[in-house]
């Protein structure tokens, strides 16, 4: 059966992006000391994200995305490192507290991570343990971040279940991964995330796996469930349609840097950095005529180890400026009241 | 078996005529392996595709739109149904009927472009020999002219000739899939039949690939089936598309009539799924509930029924065939004359 959801999200203000931010990522640096040498996976990321409002990071791949969303919870992999920056939060009680002062192991840090932060991931096949049933990896978040009794634990759990669109959510909670589809898959770790009541959830590229139907209802049920508990997100793609679905704010990176950032509206309709133009124009639609020329970008990513001098895009901008660009590297500068760009066209 | 298909079968235009193609796949289970049901990939597809076209297939994962070329191809072997290929000469053969020897020479003809760069080239072979293998199997030209011939087709698909002694592990993903191209073309086929061939590019690579595409249909002439799960990709490249759910065919159609005026319920959900290009026009989403079929175990009588917002007792029972609607289009859909549907 079909229902018609409203998404009115264009006709209010966005809530939420005058007040204060609930996470204020600085300077941040996570580096990966590999054999071959340091690659600077996150170079001097800045973003804030405002309560009950979606960030939109947007890049492909090797752009740092997932990176930087593993690093506001510390859980970055080795060799990978955070060599810098904050990573300020406020907390549930107000208490404003940079993460980075917690040690990755820390009681205070677990206490967060999952509980008031939670995370969802690419890849719901790979996410679970397929050796534990699925009720016992629910419960495993609950009795971490909550003080309820076993059966308390096991109706919740069920309640999240069914609230997320699982259907005999009682009898799956016994009931092992494999016996789930992607889609469900991927709603059921929603249902995880969210059980513990967080303010912000992660989300990093949770609908690239599934087709499109499924995208619609698992885009469909993030949006509801942001608005009954008015928690913030910060949605990771490469997506830009999905961006224009659910983001209040876009962040746009490019080999670990921030190359834009500002309200989704004027980033589809003024784009500011050669970058996110070419992106922009060089994405089949469906709403542009078909059996068209796309304009394309020439060139690929580089490698991360083989980062282009001055600025990164700079071998494959069409703005290029000579000697300006190869040799110097741009700051992300405010070019109005709401974008900033990284760009030397918007420099004097 | 569909009382009506796209079919007219004696037009010289048409390349690929695929008649009812089904494919089961038996499920086995025990220790003496013994068959305990089948999987319904495909069940009765019947589509045609003109010389010099792109026709696509779209659908969701385990609609059968892989299977269905792989078994064109004879990469799997069709349970029944006829593929009718037309030979250079104006002959039709049927491939379905041919053993794998006489399958050899039509081969040739038909070639595949697969979804993964980075597996579908062998590490331990340098480009060189990734695109002249084709040529050496076929026995075609002495070493010096399989050399120009690589070097032809590198420029073809514009890379440089002097990267030809390179190693894949020396490229990018948009390059690898480009050489992957050039290999398919190595045997001059006539039909490439291509499995989703930008889906693990990065997004400002595709756009490359595509163009290239759609160039080298123009310069050689080439036929594409093109499989792909992504609709703006295939509203990019196709001619027509074929819309499939759990492995029969849901519509056939332009990408403007499918995506303007969608005939089937079907084709209108998968069209409205797709995330629109603007924040302003964030609207009414139109989610379709529920699973998609489970091909081994389909609902009995019309496979959409459970999740369509227009079923009636007759979509529970009969099995719509693939008729030939009022206004010219193909759709299988017991009510497509009735309901009006749009895309939102």
């Amino acid at each position: 059966m079909t229902t018609e959801t409203a998404t009115d999200q264009t006709t209010e203000q966005p809530r939420g992006l005058d007040a204060d931010p609930v996470i204020s990522v600085r300077d941040l640096e996570t580096h990966f000391f590999t054999d071959e040498g340091v690659v600077r996976a996150v170079d001097g990321v800045n973003f804030d994200v405002h309560p009950g409002t979606t960030m939109g990071i947007v890049g492909e791949s090797g752009c740092g995305k997932s990176i930087t969303a593993k690093s506001i919870l510390q859980i970055v992999e080795a060799p990978g490192r955070i060599v810098n920056g904050e990573i300020q939060y406020r907390r549930q009680s107000g208490e404003a507290v940079n993460l980075l002062d917690y040690p990755a192991n820390s009681g205070r840090m677990r206490a967060i991570r999952g509980g008031e932060i939670s995370m969802i991931f690419q890849e719901p096949m790979t996410s679970f343990s397929s050796l534990h049933t699925f009720g016992n990896q629910i419960d495993e978040a609950l009795k971490l971040h909550t003080n309820l009794s076993k059966d308390e634990r096991f109706e919740l759990a069920v309640d999240w279940l069914a609230r997320v669109g699982i259907p005999n959510p009682s009898q799956r909670m016994h009931e092992y991964p494999f016996r789930f589809s992607g889609g469900q898959l991927q709603r059921a770790m929603i249902a995880m995330a969210m059980c513990t009541n967080p303010k912000v959830l992660i989300a990093d590229e949770p609908t690239t796996a599934l087709d499109v139907t499924t995208q619609a209802q698992i885009l469909d049920l993030l949006q509801r469930m942001q608005e009954e508990n008015d928690m913030a997100i910060v949605f990771i793609t490469h997506d830009l349609g999905v961006i224009a679905e659910i983001a209040d704010e876009v962040t746009v990176m490019y080999l670990g840097k921030v190359v834009e950032s500002g309200p989704v509206n004027d980033f589809f309709d003024a784009p500011l950095h050669p970058y996110s133009r070419a992106l922009l124009t060089s994405i089949p639609s469906m709403f542009t005529g078909s059996r068209e020329r796309l304009p394309s970008i020439s060139g690929s990513i580089p490698h991360p180890q083989n980062r282009p001098s001055g600025c990164a895009f700079h071998p494959r901008c069409q703005s290029f400026i000579n000697g300006v660009c190869d040799i110097r590297e741009p700051n992300l500068v405010s070019v109005n009241e709401e974008q900033d760009v990284s760009c030397f066209l918007y420099e004097d | 078996m569909a009382t009506e298909t796209t079919q007219n079968g004696n037009d010289p235009k048409t390349l690929l005529d695929v008649r009812g193609l089904v494919k089961y796949f038996p499920i086995k289970r025990g220790f003496f392996r013994r068959t305990v049901g089948t999987v319904k990939a495909v069940d009765d597809v019947s589509f045609d595709i003109n010389a010099g076209e792109t026709l696509s297939l779209v659908g969701e994962s385990g609609c059968g739109k892989s299977t269905t070329a792989r078994s064109i191809i004879r990469a799997y072997e069709p349970t029944a149904g006829e593929i009718l290929f037309r030979t250079e000469d104006g002959e039709s053969i049927d491939l379905a009927q041919l053993s794998l020897t006489e399958m050899r020479p039509f081969r040739r003809q038909m070639q595949m472009i697969f979804q993964d760069p980075f597996s579908s080239l062998n590490p331990r072979m340098n480009i060189y020999e990734i695109i002249s293998e084709p040529l050496l199997v076929h026995g075609i030209g002495t070493s010096d002219e399989r050399e120009d011939r690589v070097a032809e087709l590198l420029r073809l698909v514009r890379l440089r000739p002097e990267y030809m002694r390179r190693y894949p592990h020396a490229f990018s993903g948009g390059q690898r899939q480009r050489i992957g191209i050039a290999r398919a073309l190595a045997l001059n086929p006539r039909l490439i039949l291509a499995d989703e061939p930008v889906s693990g590019l990065d997004v400002s690579v595709q756009a490359q690939v595509i163009n290239l595409m759609m160039d080298l249909q123009d310069t050689l002439g080439l036929t594409y089936l093109f499989v792909s799960h992504d609709l703006s990709v295939v509203k990019q490249i196709s001619n027509r598309v074929v819309v499939m759910y759990v492995g029969r065919i849901a519509e056939i159609g332009t990408p403007q009539e499918l995506f303007d005026s969608p005939k089937h319920p079907y084709t209108s959900a998968l069209m409205s799924s797709v995330p629109k290009p603007h924040p302003s026009q964030r609207s009414k989403r139109y989610v379709l509930e529920g699973e998609v079929a489970n091909p081994a175990n389909p609902p009995t009588g019309c496979y959409f029924h459970p999740r369509c917002p227009f079923a009636t007792d007759q979509c529970k029972v009969e099995v719509p065939p693939l008729v030939k609607s009022k206004d010219g289009r193909y759709v299988s859909c017991h009510r497509a004359d009735e309901i009006e549907l749009t895309v939102n």
